[in-house]
């Protein structure tokens, strides 16, 4: 081992340690807030470490906080998010990657397009759109909003799924006389099923995450989605900074247990249809 | 190869079951998606309001050209290109570097790996809120370290100064991680056998990373580039909720602009050609590497 490779391994090896401190110290910081005296945070200074001491507090004042409520919510929009992109995501994913039609280009151009598209570009018209609707303060206009934009990313993921497998597959199948919807549901997605999920850990917290529809779409305070109510404590002060950070630990815990479940799916199912459409 | 087998298909019957399974999800996406967006195209051509949203006249290029006259504009699309270019620099820099340092298996990888995608995991919301509160002017941690260090309290969201810095610090703590995956997933295909010869060839281990490693990982590096800069491009949670824009409008980029225009100014048309301004610089990103990725394939197959 040359002078040179072992430099290299000592200079990584703090480099790592740096990295660690600095990509982790938020959500360290998270949850040191939340698990420390309200009291002491402004005043007198924050003790840096967790003090589980203060555990019991952290759920009272939690208990008195809408956040049950706001976590169903959330759930709501986020499994809704999940099941219509999923549903329309195999149609088109199947169609764009077995069968050859007429503005196939177009379909694929319009899917990459929304990937450019800023929410805050559609958001008048939208709103504009569900009070003809009967859709604003409705957690399902959420949801169709949501899902507009996480439908193309589970295209590309699904489409990208089928193009790996073999057709003779589905062939048989077809010879036999099955309808092509039946294989698709019989045949072809069970054979996807970690794509699948990729896909739908992607929408699930798409929706779980979204904060910019949700704010200007939902009136009523009751059915406010966890994102609106955790940033609905920004400038006010009456609710404990601990009970605030508490929130948003509980937020955070799901999706990043999720994304990091599934971490490598998601980037290959990001990456390969991203940008080719 | 599956483009190939699906010709076999007989033509017809597989062109119109195509159809079948195509028309829902092009009719979701045009109810909920291009049509909206061809209404706000469209409003970008008239004088319309909030309080009046189905009045608006047609007033031709007349938005477009008060944007061009007003200094606020040019304001936002500087910070928007400054605030992209910066993004994409840092945060791919970051995240390759992590990448190749974690690349090598060594004793704890897998919990180090995880904690460095702590910033991507976290939901927008969640980030803002801790991050304003170790921003905190008088008892953020950032600034007790500071003042523990001797220096002296720094108006980090605040001050003109380090408001946008302040935000990017934010947004590089969440796009690195995506370089850094996108990175690690590029490095697990370099062919091993090529980088051994080299290493029997004498070269040392940056000449390896420098004719062998990079040039293989470059094309999802630029693509991991790309996806950074349109969501630059397109991000609104985090500076909405750290600086609403501001101080001083030091941190609106365009769709920040687009939300105040709309809400607070409450002019729909003014609003839309801040919009149409942003669509148009994520398109030129996204043009321009797809001009980039032809002429490197066009490279390859040359030589």
């Amino acid at each position: 081992m040359s002078a040179l490779s072992l430099i290299l391994g000592f200079l990584r090896a703090i480099l790592v340690l740096v990295l660690v401190a600095v990509a982790g110290f938020p959500i360290y910081w998270m949850a040191t807030t939340a698990f420390s005296d309200p009291g002491q945070l402004y005043a007198s200074g924050q003790v840096p470490w967790p003090q589980p001491q203060y555990f019991g507090a952290l759920v009272a004042e939690l208990e008195g906080l809408p956040v049950g409520r706001w976590m169903l919510n959330t759930l709501f929009v986020a499994t809704g998010t999940t099941v219509v992109s999923l549903l329309l995501g195999s149609l088109a994913g199947y169609a764009l990657s077995r069968f050859r039609f007429h503005g196939r280009g177009v379909v694929g151009f319009l899917l990459f397009m929304t990937q450019v598209v800023p929410e805050a570009l559609i958001l008048v018209p939208l709103y504009a759109m569900f009070v003809a609707l009967g859709l604003l303060n409705n957690l399902l206009g959420l949801v169709l909003a949501n899902a507009a934009f996480s439908l193309p990313v589970a295209t590309f993921i699904v489409k990208g799924a089928i193009d790996a497998i073999p057709y003779e597959i589905e062939e048989s199948a077809l010879i036999d006389n099955c309808p092509r919807i039946g294989v698709l549901t019989m045949i072809v997605l069970p054979l996807i099923a970690p794509s699948l999920a990729a896909a739908a850990v992607i929408a699930f917290f798409a929706g779980w995450n979204e904060y910019l529809f949700a704010s200007t779409f939902l009136m009523n305070r009751t059915l406010w989605p966890a994102s609106v109510g955790l940033a609905s404590f920004i400038g006010q002060y009456e609710t404990p900074l601990s009970a605030v950070m508490g929130t948003a630990l509980l937020f955070s815990l799901p999706a990043i247990t999720f994304f990091l479940v599934i971490q490598r799916r998601i980037v290959s199912g990001l990456t390969s249809g991203a940008v080719k459409g | 190869m599956a483009a190939k087998t699906t010709m076999r298909t007989s033509a017809l019957g597989a062109r119109a079951a195509g159809y079948l399974f195509i028309v829902p999800p092009v009719i979701y996406l045009g109810v909920f998606m291009f049509w909206p967006l061809a209404r706000q195209m469209w409003m970008s051509l008239t004088n319309t309001t909030l309080a009046r949203p189905n009045d608006g006249v047609f007033v031709g290029l007349a938005n477009y050209a008060r944007l061009l006259e007003t200094p606020a504009f040019y304001a936002s699309l500087r910070i928007t290109v400054v605030y992209a270019s910066l993004a994409v620099l840092l945060g791919v820099t970051l995240g390759v570097v992590s990448a190749l340092a974690i690349n090598r298996p060594f004793r704890g990888r897998a919990v180090v790996r995880g904690i460095l995608l702590f910033g991507w995991a976290v939901p927008n919301v969640a980030a803002a809120l801790i991050w304003l509160w170790m921003f905190n002017e008088r008892s953020g941690v950032f600034n007790k370290m500071l003042l523990g260090m001797g220096f002296s309290r720094l108006r980090w969201l605040t001050s003109i100064d380090w408001s946008l810095p302040s935000i990017l610090i934010v947004t590089v703590w969440q796009v690195a991680p995506f370089v850094m995956l996108v990175t690690l997933a590029a490095l697990q295909s370099v062919p091993e056998e090529v980088r051994e010869a080299a290493r029997v060839d004498g070269a040392d281990p940056l000449n390896v990373f420098r004719n062998v490693t990079w040039p293989h990982i470059l094309p999802s590096v630029q693509l991991a580039a790309l996806l950074v800069a349109v969501w630059s491009i397109r991000r609104f949670d985090i500076i909405y909720l750290l600086t609403g824009g501001g101080p001083l409008g030091s941190t609106s980029t365009l769709v920040v602009k687009i939300r105040q225009t709309a809400f607070e100014a409450h002019e729909l048309g003014i609003a839309s050609a801040y919009g149409a301004v942003g669509l148009l610089l994520a398109l030129l990103v996204a043009g321009i590497h797809n001009l980039v990725d032809r002429r490197r394939m066009r490279w390859v197959a040359e030589r």
